[in-house]
């Protein structure tokens, strides 16, 4: 087999295919529904520009719409893209681009992107895992903006679009859960909430939250000499 | 939404995840150390997510009976786990999350 020069671009742009299927239409979901709750499509740009996090993007539309504080839209962004923490873990053992290349890629870890990255060879040149990255992101740009020009011209009044968060949550509860081996931390998860819920409603998340990191605190404490062998 | 303020709360959103995304960078001899790290690591982001599902959900379904989001909650885990295509599960669960909340309008136009 010889090298060609177009080889790696095209397998480049054929592994960024599947993201790209799933960003620019989830993205032009996002443009639309943050158009829509009163936002300029520039701004919509710019979240997808300097953000680039699907799930705390979407979950943000009603919070920036709403003018709640900054420490609340700080608060929530920490708790719903707190994975991410754990991702860049089982990437720590690849050889890293350098330079700015290298801190574009960790901007740029999201759910799909980190789940192609893992499925390259280790020897890949960094050079590729940060043109990896950039293509993925131009997907969700490029989608953001479609959506937040349509929604522009577009007058839509469904209720319940904003169901896409939910489903996004619910694809990536699923993901985790098949790749666990135990389905104990779904039920510590929903039990923490309802107990959280039962409560005080309004500080269920928070209650929630608190319960689920002391249960994975023990959990860390029974496994951990287990772990350490 | 106000320009400036709303560019602020991005800016905050992006220093937030890209934090996230940097620590096991910058800190990799400090969490490789410590072994409740790994297990941490199993556990919250599937606790988390669920929860936020459930939360969510909850939210939704304030001033209805919750279920047109219990019908799409379950139609979209029930897609991702047979089908494994996250465009397909939200954009079908929408779609029908979506028709089931708009029933009633949409009898008044047929």
């Amino acid at each position: 087999m010889s090298h060609t020069p177009s080889t790696p671009r095209l397998s480049l742009l054929g592994l960024s295919m599947p993201v790209a299927m799933g960003y620019i239409p989830l993205g032009a979901v996002y443009g639309f529904l943050f158009v829509q709750a009163g936002g300029a499509p520039l701004l919509a740009l710019a979240s997808s520009l300097i953000v680039y996090a699907g799930a705390a993007q979407y979950m943000a539309i009603p919070m920036l719409a709403g003018g709640v504080s900054l420490g609340a839209l700080a608060l929530a962004t920490l708790i719903v893209n707190l994975r991410h923490v754990f991702y860049g873990l089982s990437l720590l053992h690849r050889r890293p681009p350098g330079g700015l290349g290298r801190w574009y890629m960790v901007f740029g870890l999201t759910d799909e992107t980190y789940s192609v990255l893992t499925t390259l060879p280790a020897d890949t040149p960094p050079g590729r895992l940060v043109l990896l990255t950039l293509l993925n992101q131009g997907w969700w740009v490029l989608g953001t903006l479609l959506g937040a020009l349509l929604g522009q011209r577009a007058q839509l009044s469904l209720v319940g679009l904003d169901f896409a968060l939910i489903a996004l949550f619910t694809v990536l509860t699923v993901e985790q859960w098949r790749s666990r081996s135990s389905s104990l931390p779904l039920w510590w998860g929903l039990g923490a909430y309802g107990l959280g819920y039962l409560l005080a409603p309004d500080q269920a998340l928070v209650i929630g939250i608190g319960l689920c990191v002391l249960g994975g605190l023990h959990a860390a404490r029974g496994k951990a000499p287990e772990e350490a062998r | 939404m106000d320009t400036s303020r709303t560019l602020l709360a991005l800016a905050v959103m992006g220093l937030v995840t890209f934090g996230l995304r940097a620590l096991p960078f910058v800190a990799a001899q400090w969490l490789a150390r410590h072994r409740a790290v790994a297990v941490l690591g199993r556990f919250l982001p599937l606790a988390i997510m669920a929860l936020l599902v459930l939360h969510s959900g909850v939210g939704a379904a304030r001033g209805h009976t919750p279920w047109p989001e219990l019908v799409g909650i379950a139609l979209v885990a029930a897609l991702q786990w047979w089908g494994r295509n996250a465009l397909v599960s939200i954009l079908t669960g929408t779609a029908v999350y979506v028709l089931l909340r708009n029933y009633e309008a949409f009898q008044g136009t047929f």
